[in-house]
């Protein structure tokens, strides 16, 4: 299992620079210098690929080149250690070379996911989004349970405006992982953008209700909403908005949602408007604009 | 009984010639089979990406399945996917050879024996077999032939007459009294006796233990068949799985289905009976 979880955080690697990459970088280049790594037995061998990942992410490619050289001579077979060299390889080489590199171990074993998805992220990057997106979603007809790859199929689908497939590899997301409130969090707001407003307000309420804090002392009226329920509230704000505003995006709903009633719709109008005076009253300590318009630009910016 | 007066003297060097020999002598054949076993072992076959296709997709229809009454998708959704798996296994889709012929005959399932795959897991099992059955044979040979009517060992406890055919194979003395062990007898209580020695030293999943394999042969060829040998019929499986998911529809309900009512009743908008 464990092995799983590691390929797959590999096959979900992107680079990018943090100060926590910087702090694993720095301390790992120490540890590296003295050689302290191979006397720390197993978990030595974790914190090797960390820190070549880690100097990957800086760009520092001396340094990943020496952990992948250790790691390759202590595991010549691992298939963890041929992810870490593809990605090593993604850093400087051409795609296409790349490509072929993840071709061959493919044709070596083509039951290998973690490579799969890489090479879809690969074809993703060059700009070959048909051909991603049709990797991913065979490796996915394969490996049903991946639900990171659901997830980045739906980003896939997102950035070409492909709301209804989005949808529909977010829904995988949801099923396999429906405890998880992000996920509720990204179809609502993929609805909203697919104009089913009335699907995107359910889904935003269900994410409150998930992520509101209903087990500690405070009554849930009187707790302040942040993060992710903040932004759920937000997304509630902008649907009864547009319900109510509009009726007529009521009626236009792909999955025939049915809306609340009248008389629901407003209250969560009033309620939604109180939660966000709330929020913006403890973020920025200073008296919410009273126009509806005001607030929802004014939170804009907070919610990001 | 008559315990009270010592009526057999043992020499010495039986202790040191045999006794100890033969518990020597099965404790490094136990030894020496684990790592042999070892490298027998051949690593577990990779799957082919069909292969792999067709065992998940029963999975698929059963995380769908098991989410049905508290569902996170809304209806249309859950509708969408649960019809396009029962259409897909109806159809065959994920079968690992495509979908069946219409007009084929219903094929047997494949006999085992002409599989090859299957032949090679039979195979290792077999081998496996013989390095535990060879090395036992063999000792037993070594010690029916060298050391047979051997008195080896007198037990330190008295024991009812039950035990004497357990305790002096191979000594047909009607007298004696039950506490002495024959040499026939030694080799069994090893036999049965080594494997908690081994797990000390080879720790727990070792493969020297072979009384475990001995006494039940059958049963072990038996459970272990149907994993390599018998090929599961996934067109069956898809045919049941489909009224499954059909009576897993009926049960759909949304998670959201009701979540404004929810939310507004525990913000205190809504009196709770108001419903």
């Amino acid at each position: 299992m464990e092995v799983t979880f590691a390929l797959q955080r590999l096959a979900a690697y992107k680079p990018r620079q943090n100060r926590k990459s910087r702090e694993t970088f720095d301390s790992g280049v120490v540890l590296l210098e003295r050689g302290a790594y191979a006397a720390k037995g197993e978990a030595g061998w974790d914190e090797l690929e960390k820190l070549a990942l880690a100097a990957l992410d800086q760009g520092n490619l001396q340094v990943a080149d020496q952990c992948l050289k250790i790691l390759a001579d202590k595991f010549p077979d691992s298939p963890r250690v041929d992810v870490l060299t593809g990605i090593r390889m993604e850093a400087t080489e051409s795609p296409e070379v790349v490509l072929k590199y993840y071709d061959e171990l493919l044709e070596e074993d083509s039951s290998r996911a973690a490579i799969w998805r890489r090479k879809a992220h690969v074809l993703r990057q060059m700009g070959k989004i048909d051909k991603a997106v049709e990797e991913l979603s065979a490796m996915l007809d394969t490996f049903y349970t991946e639900v990171e790859g659901w997830v980045e199929l739906a980003d896939i689908y997102l950035t070409c405006q492909q709301y209804t497939y989005a949808l529909q590899s977010l829904s995988h997301a949801l099923l396999l992982s429906p405890q998880n409130p992000s996920y509720f969090l990204q179809f609502a707001e993929t609805a909203y953008l697919a104009e089913d407003v009335a699907l995107a307000l359910k889904m935003f309420l269900q994410t409150v209700d998930m992520t509101d804090d209903d087990d500690g002392d405070m009554a849930p009226s009187d707790s302040i909403p942040s993060g992710i329920t903040l932004r759920a509230w937000f997304g509630v704000k902008l649907c009864t908005r547009k319900l109510i505003t509009e009726p007529r995006a009521a009626s236009s709903s792909a999955s025939q949602t049915a809306p609340p009633t009248t008389s629901n719709l407003s209250a969560l109008d009033n309620l939604s408007t109180e939660r966000l005076r709330t929020a913006y009253l403890d973020i920025k300590n200073e008296s919410p604009p009273v126009a509806e318009g005001d607030l929802i630009t004014a939170l804009t910016v907070l919610v990001k | 009984m008559s315990s009270s007066t010592v009526s057999l003297y043992l020499d010495p060097q039986i202790r040191d010639w045999v006794l100890f020999p033969i518990t020597v002598v099965m404790i490094l054949v136990g030894i020496l089979r684990h790592y042999v076993v070892l490298l027998l072992q051949s690593p577990p076959k990779k799957m082919p990406r069909k292969a792999i296709r067709e065992q998940r997709a029963l999975v698929r229809s059963q995380i769908l399945r098991a989410t049905s009454a508290n569902s996170p998708l809304p209806p249309s959704y859950y509708k969408s996917i649960s019809q396009y798996l029962s259409q897909a296994f109806a159809d065959g889709t994920y079968l690992k050879d495509g979908p069946p012929k219409g007009d084929a005959p219903a094929t047997a399932p494949p006999n085992p024996l002409t599989d090859p795959g299957a032949m090679e897991g039979m195979m290792a099992g077999m081998k496996t077999q013989m390095v535990m059955m060879v090395p036992q044979m063999i000792i037993m040979g070594w010690i029916n032939f060298f050391f047979q009517g051997f008195v080896l060992i007198k037990l330190p406890f008295p024991l009812t007459l039950g035990f004497k055919s357990m305790l002096q194979r191979g000594v047909e003395t009607p007298d004696m009294d039950v506490r002495w062990v024959s040499s026939l007898s030694w080799y069994f209580l090893n036999f049965f006796g080594l494997n908690g020695l081994y797990r000390l030293i080879l720790g727990g999943e070792n493969a020297a233990d072979s009384s475990r394999e001995m006494t039940t042969p059958f049963a072990a060829a038996a459970a272990a068949a149907p994993q390599p040998g018998q090929a599961q019929d996934y067109n069956k499986l898809f045919k049941a799985e489909r009224d499954n998911l059909e009576f897993s529809e009926g049960l759909h309900s949304w998670v959201a289905q009701d979540v404004d009512t929810r939310i507004l009743q525990k913000y205190g908008r809504l009196s709770a009976d108001a419903k």
